[in-house]
């Protein structure tokens, strides 16, 4: 391999320009676009928005209750895995329900409802379980119902941030998901997201390897450009927004 | 230093890709449909965003200031790599890049690769590296590049939709033979199939390669776009993943990758941000799944052929596709026509810049009508149309390709419609001397103005043209447009009640020596830099009739006219960029 600075050097020699250079030239934007676009509109607003353009993308856009959340989540539960057969397309079963090991659990209060579960019983990313077990467990996976941190209402998106008690897999190998997310985490637009996730970042509060923006479920256009939902990831996408939090 | 050897994916020369591409009828319907489908999108997504042009000055600026500080930005984002516990490698060549993976993949023992689409590791041909290790298992999971890969590695047709070249029976046949399908030819019911082949494989995957749409400079993240999920699946469940990123696919923050993601998005397919939009590093520790090993190699390969030249600012592409996606060129011929793994006004302008010359791809700039298209479209401007200018002149002042046959005829037509004596004399006698060439068929609407004669073929470099089309018979001397305006304004004057003038082309009056003559530019006529009215031009122009056709004028092609007052194609690239940005596509 070449050494870093041969190849560095040698593209600023083609170039013509010095390196070093950034320190006194940092990028000034030329517009505020990505901020503005959307900007100023109240949480109402933003939902109303957000439901649009989720159910654009083929998303199933809910919203709910703190004290209606686990009767929500019960339908789903049994719309998704109970009630439905196993599809031939799936490379190995997918009849249980992945949850998350995550302390919101007690701040969406679920917590007596994820410990009352048997109908399936739960399987859960653990920390510490290794990447097998984490990656059979959402394999199998019927549906999982994940924690979101942000709704982006101008793309109707959800996104989250990789931690060890909800990992990279469970957003992909399941065959059915829902999110949970706060109506007041509802934002414009991914710059609004980004700034929030790079500044907890930066400041050590957030320890992530991953950050995933989900916008629908998963999708191609490969053959002839039809349409097709749900290739690798999972068939349908769920937003489940919490409104009064 | 040999670069971009592999990016040549056809043996045949231009003429025959082109006969070939002509023949393919199916392909040219797709990519018919595929364009006009993506057009609709794609303006749609831009107009609902709003202030698209100012969008796409942003997106200019950002990529063109990375592109300015590439050396200090890569430092940067390399550092910060290596801080997050993964591995940079950086490689000047294809080979280097395929090297380094292949001796990773024995170092390893690795067995199972998968990969997500990229162009770049399609430009260092990795995959056909790697299947020659004993018991390798490679595996594209993008879906179109799944297809192509079971079709025996059928070459990709766009950057985008690469499998745009095969209709659903076709994909049929091919799962048929090679995996044992047995269902119909519904596109639902393949991509279902693909899911549970792919998925099997996904898990017992140990190594997987993909691409980097852009790497964060201050946080040493990559960021990656699909819609399928593969490139997720790809960097969840293995423990080694590795990294390819072509040196210029670099931002230098979340804030500008975020920016960049919303305009590939929408210019690329016309959603407002891709299915899956991740940002990705080495697994932190707790964390489940996610690369233990986690390299980087970035690629020159030709890249910084570009840097420091016009041709710079080809590296601000973010391979949205979407100046394929408008040209009429790449509609008519397709992915295959063009040779290179990068197809489209991108790849006739990439293809010879990463080799350094034109030995392969001589003919990729003359396959363009200048329409400028590709530069309204392009979210970064790119000015491409410009830059394929550029590849010509190259070619033919510097490198002086032309033959010597057609530099002399050039010349003579240089000459003769430089001279307006000799210009008049020409046109009086085309119809006459051409007229052993002619072929006649009979009246149609596409043939109503040209007396219904043709030519066939033409002698020298006019050969180019009735190779592939007819050339209309020019009309004789009394029908054609000259003599038709004369007679039209001496039409005009009689009804007007006024003197008759005969329109002349008025000249710079330094070129023929008289003061006051007047001057055509491109806003008017102008006399003594004054401006005049056409009236006016045309009442001097007469008096002076006999005085110009002694002096030999010069001609309008010598006329001075100030820079940047002329129309060029980039003003008409602005001008249909702006109505772009305007026009309700609903």
């Amino acid at each position: 391999m070449t050494d870093r600075e041969t190849f560095l050097n040698h593209l600023a020699e083609r170039s013509g320009r010095p390196r070093h250079l950034l320190g006194d030239n940092p990028l000034v934007p030329v517009n505020d676009l990505p901020e503005t676009t959307l900007s100023g509109k109240s949480q109402d607003e933003l939902l109303r928005i957000a439901r649009k353009n989720s159910e654009a993308v083929n998303a199933h856009f809910q919203t709910t209750t703190k004290a209606k959340l686990p009767g929500v989540l019960d339908t789903f539960i049994k719309d998704k895995i109970t009630d439905n057969a196993d599809e031939p397309y799936q490379a190995n079963g997918h009849d249980r329900l992945l949850l998350p090991t995550s302390d919101l659990f007690a701040d969406f209060g679920l917590e007596s409802w994820r410990d009352g579960l048997e109908d399936p019983t739960p399987t859960f990313w653990r920390p510490g379980a290794g990447r097998q077990a984490n990656i059979d467990a959402a394999e199998h996976a019927g549906a999982a119902i994940a924690f979101a941190d942000y709704m982006l209402a101008e793309s109707g998106s959800i996104t989250t941030a990789t931690t060890p008690g909800q990992g990279r897999a469970f957003h992909f190998l399941p065959v059915h998901y829902l999110a949970i997310v706060r109506k007041s985490c509802i934002l414009p637009r991914s710059r609004q997201a980004m700034d929030r996730y790079d500044k907890a970042m930066k400041a050590g509060e957030l320890k992530t390897s991953n950050i995933n923006i989900i916008t629908g479920p998963s999708n191609t256009g490969d053959i002839e450009m039809v349409l097709v939902v749900g290739v690798h990831g999972p068939l349908d996408m769920t937003y489940l927004v919490v409104e009064d939090m | 230093m040999k670069t971009a050897t592999m990016i040549r994916n056809s043996d045949h020369d231009f003429l025959t890709r082109l006969k070939e591409s002509e023949e393919d009828t199916f392909a040219q319907k797709a990519v018919a449909k595929a364009q006009d489908a993506q057009w609709i999108k794609r303006e749609a997504a831009r107009q609902e965003l709003g202030n698209w042009e100012d969008w796409r000055s942003l997106g200019e600026q950002i990529r063109q200031h990375t592109v300015r500080y590439l050396p200090d930005y890569l430092e940067e984002f390399s550092d910060n790599v290596e801080k997050n516990g993964g591995r940079v490698f950086f490689a000047q060549t294809d080979v280097e890049a395929r090297d380094f993976i292949v001796n990773l993949a024995r170092e390893k023992q690795v067995r199972n690769v998968v990969k997500s689409k990229s162009m770049v590791t399609s430009e260092i041909g990795v995959d056909k590296a790697l299947l020659e290790i004993e018991g390798m298992n490679l595996l594209e999971t993008d879906l179109a590049e799944f297809i192509l890969q079971q079709d025996d590695w059928d070459e990709p047709t766009h950057l985008v939709f690469p499998a745009i070249h095969k209709d659903r029976d076709q994909v049929r046949e091919v799962f048929m033979k090679k995996l044992g399908y047995e269902g119909d030819n519904d596109p639902q019911h393949l991509a279902r199939f693909a899911r549970k082949v792919m998925r099997e494989r996904f898990l017992r995957n140990e190594m997987s390669i993909t691409g980097c749409n852009f790497a964060v400079a201050d946080n040493g993240m990559i960021n990656l776009d699909t819609n399928e999920g593969n490139a997720d699946l790809c960097m969840a469940i293995p423990k080694i993943q590795v990294v390819c990123m072509g040196m210029e696919r670099i931002v230098p923050g979340m804030r500008e990758a975020e920016t960049i993601d919303n305009m590939l998005a929408r210019s690329a397919v016309g959603q407002k941000i891709t299915t899956y939009c991740t940002f990705t590093s080495r697994q932190v520790d707790g964390e489940a799944d996610g690369p233990e090993e986690f390299y980087v190699v970035i690629i020159d390969n030709g890249r910084s052929n570009a840097l420091g030249t016009d041709f710079e600012p080809i590296l601000q592409c973010i391979r949205c596709a979407s100046c394929l996606n408008v040209c009429p060129v790449y509609r008519h011929i397709g992915g295959h026509g063009y040779g290179s793994i990068y197809p489209g006004p991108v790849g006739s302008v990439l293809s010879p810049v990463l080799q350094g010359n034109y030995d392969d791809f001589p003919d990729l700039p003359y396959a363009c009508s200048l329409c400028a298209a590709c530069t309204a479209t392009c979210p970064v401007k790119i000015p491409l149309h410009k830059l394929l200018i550029k590849h010509r002149q190259i070619e033919m002042d510097d490198l002086h390709q032309s033959k010597l046959v057609d530099d002399a005829v050039m010349r003579v037509v240089g000459l003769g419609t430089g001279h307006s004596s000799l210009f008049r004399t020409a046109l009086g006698m085309d119809h006459a001397m051409l007229t052993p060439l002619q072929k006649k068929r009979p009246e149609t609407a596409e043939n109503l103005y040209s007396n219904g004669r043709h030519l066939e073929w033409m002698p020298f470099v006019f050969g180019g043209w009735t190779k592939v089309r007819d050339l209309p018979d020019p009309p004789a001397h009394s029908k054609n447009f000259r003599t038709w305006f004369r007679e039209h304004k001496r039409e005009q004057a009689m009804q007007g009640g006024m003197k008759a003038t005969v329109p002349q082309a008025p000249r710079d009056p330094r070129a023929s020596g008289s003061v006051g003559e007047p001057v055509l530019k491109a806003d008017g006529y102008y006399q003594d830099g004054r401006p005049i009215t056409e009236v006016q031009a045309h009442a001097q122009g007469q008096d002076k009739v006999s005085e110009r056709v002694g002096a030999r004028a010069a001609s309008l092609s010598q006329e001075h006219v100030p820079e940047g007052s002329h129309i060029d194609g980039n003003d008409i690239a602005d001008a249909a960029s702006r109505q772009e940005g305007t026009q309700q596509h609903d």
